[in-house]
């Protein structure tokens, strides 16, 4: 199956694991990923911009590109993938923006006079989990080499995933998405009751010690339910719950530090690849220890 | 193809049909290169260098006798734009140990040459009558030679410019070109310039006119533009001192006969400022913008031969000034861009000068005096050329034959600037040929330098167009790209050794009055001043009524 | 040969109206109107972007950018030149810098105040895709940044257009300065052949070549080996 696929600008700097374990994870599903040749920021920085059409006309302009994809049979559905849960939030709220508000249509569109084509508005913007989610859970499990048994891992949901309701990718009070593929990965979810607090987001920038204290409860918390470790689907998440570890580390003597991973990362240490496809030497917080004590990775 | 629309009126479709019908048995042919003698042969008869009516012998100075072109001769013999009394000298507006008139490529390398050579930034200063960087160095499209693969050496280099320049090119001068010349690649790169590549990661080295390997390395055919902005981008970084629309309109000599800095003056706001120095780089480039003998020019707005005055004024001696290069493929048409260039580079990668009946009529690659003088031929004594709707004639350059022979999407590829800037005018050179005749190019003699860039004159130094005895009495393509970095970076070494161990005297201008008393002695009684600065290209009608009121 | 009236179009020249032969350029229509380029024209033949000009035709809104030595004038063309965009290039050793997405945030923090509003690109007389080359830059895709930057000339227009402030074409000479300097590097073959002339590989040949006398080279120029492709 090919897929239009927007990685964007964190899963091309300083979370390059994440798009390389994507890429190879969904290829050994059968699901490959096709980024545009031409693409822009999905528009998130845009959103204390008071002026709401040039918030949406980053989005929009990515959301043409895909439709260009599908119009040239470089892919074979409208439809767009993203793994980051604020690129994911940013183009689905453009495109719900788009598709209800005809006055605002046409104000975008004369923005983007120059563009060969108009948007149609015609692009599914889909989370890879609800990719692999329609699937069905089967067929990942039954891809699955090394089932990861008996390992405890606490899901971290953040806030992006979920809200607004109607453009999360799953029920905003109650969500199993990210449950459900961690058991079909062998391994056993640990439900923890920080997993939708926000983690701080982009406070990480200014206000070090705060997101710092709030990623220390998340962790604590998730450890205290018996969790070995956290998985997330927002590269800023996993930036703020590993990273601010540096600062959580100097203020509590006590906290060791706690393995933070990538659901993609996950997926793929589950299907068996070679660790280049996980690229765990580049975490903040390296799993592999955990994972060779559990016998997932093998000693060298 | 149904949709394809010609570029060219109703009456040239006959000669581009027969053009476009005859590119499969033209392919993979080429015209048999001419011998020494039938090259002596076609230059005496064709190419305007040749035409004595056209030149005169220089009246005055050091190479008196000297024959060059009228318009040449004629703002050498003209008084200075300055009194030499009503300048004060006494107040120094800059004190310097390095100037450097000129902001090409030759400037711009000299300036960062003078800096790494231990002359603080805040005294050098490098003056610029345009914009930084705004200079022919800029505009030059098919490439820079060096000697570096395998089959290619300096001294294969050394035969290649000396025979190009027939014989006459000055020895020391040849030699520092081609052993300088890998180094200068490598400094670019050191730089961070973007050379062409094979997928190799060897450089893409392609053929030139009178070169006997392929040594041309290439940008696209952006070449001057990304040397240029490459070299400005690092002259800025190094936070060397440069003032722009300043114009250096003479030179300052000391008591001790020694060049010692220049009169600057400010096109905008009007005034002057003496700006004293220890070494002086003349970086001007050269005279395109006189349009000798009436022909269109690929040069730039300020090329109006500014540094041979001012040098000629102190007493420094000239060379090869009765050479003039003529670029073979100027285009000639649409009318709005006649003269600009049409890089060397496309008979490289195998465009083909033909006739209006589509028939080869030279080889490709002869050097460029013996190209032009045939392009010339042909339209003028065998009537084969194309006559454009303003009374030109020209011949067809079959640009779509690159892509027959190097595949499709070469053009747009390594051709960006040629298919942009003929496409702006409705031409797609991919599929139409171009209509090309000889323009001014480059003035190949100059003032005379040795091999570290000094003029027989204490304390003045020369580097690139400028000079005269690289190229001999012509130059090859690639070679002046190579000469500005050659000799820029020379004399900013030259420049900076000089500065550390020299005292100046006290300033004058007294080569400017002994300059007045030459052209009294010789009878010279001209209203002419120069150096001219820009050229004038405002309408007569403007012109003849203009008042000096404010 | 003189023109009828057919042959002339009516332009305004910041403003005020000129009739100026039809086939010229704007460069060559200002002169003809009687203005004397002292900023505003440099190569006269597309390659330096000295002459950056903005135009409107009448009833129209669109603000259009060209090259005045690149652009043929039209009836009711109004235009102003742009001869100076004020920027400050920002100095930077390149020797100590990264090529990485950081170099540029720090360099250039506005590139983060992007919009994707493609006004840049709309301002190019070089059709570049000016915002694609500043979000590749943002992104760290180096390589393609300096690719789709290649053809500026500087003119500036881009950056008198863009709401955020950025001057992509300082952005796109630092793309390609590094993509060369680091990820392409320096190439072997030049560097041997440095060696090779340093260590005086040639001096000899070189020596006697220019000690030949004149006939001596004729004969060594006229029997030289071609060996060009």
């Amino acid at each position: 199956m090919r897929l239009a696929y927007y990685p964007g600008c964190t899963l091309k700097t300083t979370a390059k694991s994440f798009d390389i374990s994507t890429l190879e994870s969904s290829k050994t599903l059968g699901i490959d990923l096709i980024e545009p040749e031409r693409w822009n920021c999905c528009g998130t920085v845009h959103a204390l911009s008071k002026d709401d059409v040039m918030h949406h006309l980053a989005p929009i302009r990515n959301l043409l590109r895909i439709e260009e994809m599908k119009k040239t049979g470089i892919v074979e559905e409208s439809k767009v993938i993203t793994v980051c849960a604020m690129c994911y939030n940013t183009l689905k709220r453009a495109n719900l923006v788009f598709n209800s508000d005809s006055d605002k249509v046409k104000k975008i569109n004369e923005n983007m006079e120059n563009e060969s084509s108009v948007y149609n508005g015609s692009v599914q913007v889909e989370h890879l989990l609800e990719t692999i989610k329609h699937q069905g859970w089967d067929n990942l499990r039954n891809k699955v080499k090394i089932p990861l048994k008996d390992l405890k891992v606490a899901p971290y949901y953040g806030c992006l995933l979920l809200r607004p309701r109607g453009l999360g990718i799953d029920n905003a009070d109650k969500p199993s998405i990210m449950e459900d593929m961690i058991r079909a990965l062998g391994a056993e979810p640990i439900d923890f009751a920080y997993k939708q607090k926000c983690c701080g987001s982009y406070h990480t920038v200014f206000m070090k010690e705060r997101v710092a204290d709030l990623s220390y409860k998340i962790l604590n918390q998730a450890k205290i339910a018996g969790a070995e470790i956290i998985v997330t689907a927002c590269p800023l998440c996993e930036f703020n719950l590993s990273h601010r570890q540096t600062e959580i580390i100097k203020n509590r003597s006590e906290f060791k530090e706690f393995p933070v991973i990538y659901f993609t990362q996950l997926i793929a240490l589950a299907l068996g690849l070679k660790e280049d496809s996980m690229v765990f030497g580049e975490n903040k917080t390296d799993p592999r220890p955990l994972f060779k004590y559990k016998g997932f990775l093998k000693e060298i | 193809m149904s949709d394809f629309k010609s570029g060219y009126p109703e009456y040239m479709q006959e000669s581009l049909k027969k053009v476009s019908e005859t590119r499969s048995s033209r392919f993979g042919k080429e015209f048999t290169p001419m011998t020494a003698e039938q090259r002596i042969q076609i230059l005496e008869k064709f190419h305007p260098d040749w035409k004595p009516q056209m030149k005169r012998g220089l009246k005055i100075g050091p190479s008196k006798g000297m024959l060059i072109p009228h318009e040449v001769a004629d703002i050498i013999e003209s008084h200075s734009m300055i009194k030499h009394d009503e300048i004060d000298l006494t107040k120094i507006d800059y004190d310097l140990d390095v100037l450097i008139i000129g902001g090409g490529g030759a400037g711009l390398s000299a300036g960062i040459l003078a800096k790494e050579s231990g002359i603080p930034a805040d005294k050098i200063l490098l003056v610029q009558k345009l914009r930084l960087g705004d200079a022919n160095s800029k505009m030059a499209q098919g490439g820079i030679q060096a000697a570096d693969t395998s089959i290619d050496n300096p001294a294969i280099h050394y035969l290649d410019v000396i025979g190009g320049g027939h014989y006459a090119n000055k020895p020391d001068l040849v030699e520092a070109l081609v052993k300088d010349a890998p180094d200068v690649i490598k400094w670019h790169e050191s730089l961070g310039v973007m050379y062409d590549k094979n997928p190799d990661g060897t450089m893409l080295e392609i053929a030139g006119g009178g070169t006997s390997r392929n040594r041309m390395h290439s940008c696209k055919d952006y070449t001057g533009l990304e040397l240029t902005r490459v070299v400005l981008d690092e002259f800025i970084n190094k936070e060397i001192g440069y003032t722009e629309f300043t114009s250096a309109v003479e030179l300052l000599m000391d008591d001790k006969e020694q060049v010692a800095g220049a009169v600057l003056y400010d096109l905008e706001t009007k005034e002057y400022h003496i700006a004293r120095s220890k070494s002086t780089i003349l970086a001007t480039g050269g005279f395109g913008r006189l349009h000798i003998q009436g022909f269109a020019t690929t040069n730039h707005y300020g090329a109006t031969g500014d540094g041979i005055v001012m040098a000629y004024r102190t007493g420094a001696i000239l060379r090869d000034l009765d050479s003039t290069q003529y670029h073979p493929t100027g285009a000639a048409f649409p009318e709005q861009i006649v003269g600009q260039l049409a890089t060397e580079k496309l008979r490289g990668r195998g465009a083909q000068p033909v006739n209006k009946y589509g028939e080869l009529f030279v080889y490709h690659l002869e050097p460029r005096d013996i190209e032009s003088s045939s392009y010339i031929r042909e339209c003028y004594e065998r009537d084969n050329g194309i006559v454009t709707p303003t009374g030109m004639k020209a011949v067809w350059l079959d640009t779509p034959m690159i892509e027959k022979v190097n595949g499709s999407g070469t053009i747009e590829r390594e051709f960006a600037a040629m298919f942009r800037n003929f496409n702006r005018w409705g031409i797609d050179i991919r599929k139409e040929p171009m209509l090309v005749f000889p323009t001014l190019h480059y003035q190949n003699g100059g003032v005379e330098i040795n091999a570290n860039t000094e003029t027989n004159i204490a304390g003045l130094l020369c580097a690139g167009e400028v000079c005269g005895g690289v190229h001999g009495k012509n130059r090859l393509m690639g070679n002046s790209q190579l000469e500005i970095y050659v000799f820029g970076r020379r004399a900013g070494r030259a420049a900076a050794k000089r500065a550390s161990k020299t005292n100046l005297g006290e300033l004058n201008l007294n080569h400017v009055k002994r300059y007045d008393k030459w052209l009294e002695e010789a009878g010279i009684i001209t209203e002419r001043k120069s150096p001219i600065i820009l050229p004038e290209y405002r309408g007569e009608k403007t012109l003849s009524h203009q008042l000096k009121i404010m | 040969m003189s023109k009828n009236n057919n042959d002339f179009v009516t332009i305004y020249v910041m403003g005020k109206k000129q009739k100026v032969p039809a086939d010229l350029t704007i460069m060559k229509a200002m002169e003809y109107a009687g203005h004397q380029f002292i900023r505003g024209s440099g190569c006269r033949g597309g390659f330096c972007g000295a002459c950056a000009t903005v135009y409107r035709m009448r009833g129209s809104y669109k603000l259009q950018g060209a090259l005045a030595c690149q652009k043929q004038v039209e009836e009711g063309m109004i235009i102003a030149q742009i001869p100076f965009s004020p920027s400050e290039k920002i100095t930077y050793k390149l020797n100590e810098i990264k090529a990485n997405a950081n170099t540029f945030l720090e360099y250039f923090p506005e590139i983060a105040r992007c919009l994707s509003c493609n006004t840049c690109t709309k301002a190019c007389p070089q059709d570049i895709m000016v915002m694609d080359y500043v979000q590749a830059a943002l992104r760290g895709d180096i390589k393609l940044a300096a690719k789709l930057s290649f053809d500026c000339l500087g003119c500036g227009l881009c950056a008198m257009r863009c709401p955020a402030e950025i001057v992509p074409y300082n952005i796109g000479q630092l793309a390609r300065r590094l993509e060369s300097k680091y990820i392409e590097g320096p190439t072997e073959q030049v560097l041997s052949r440095c060696e090779e002339i340093k260590e005086g590989k040639y001096d000899k040949e070189i020596e006697s070549l220019k000690n030949a006398d004149k006939e001596t080279l004729i004969k060594l120029y006229n029997s030289r080996e071609m060996k060009n492709e």
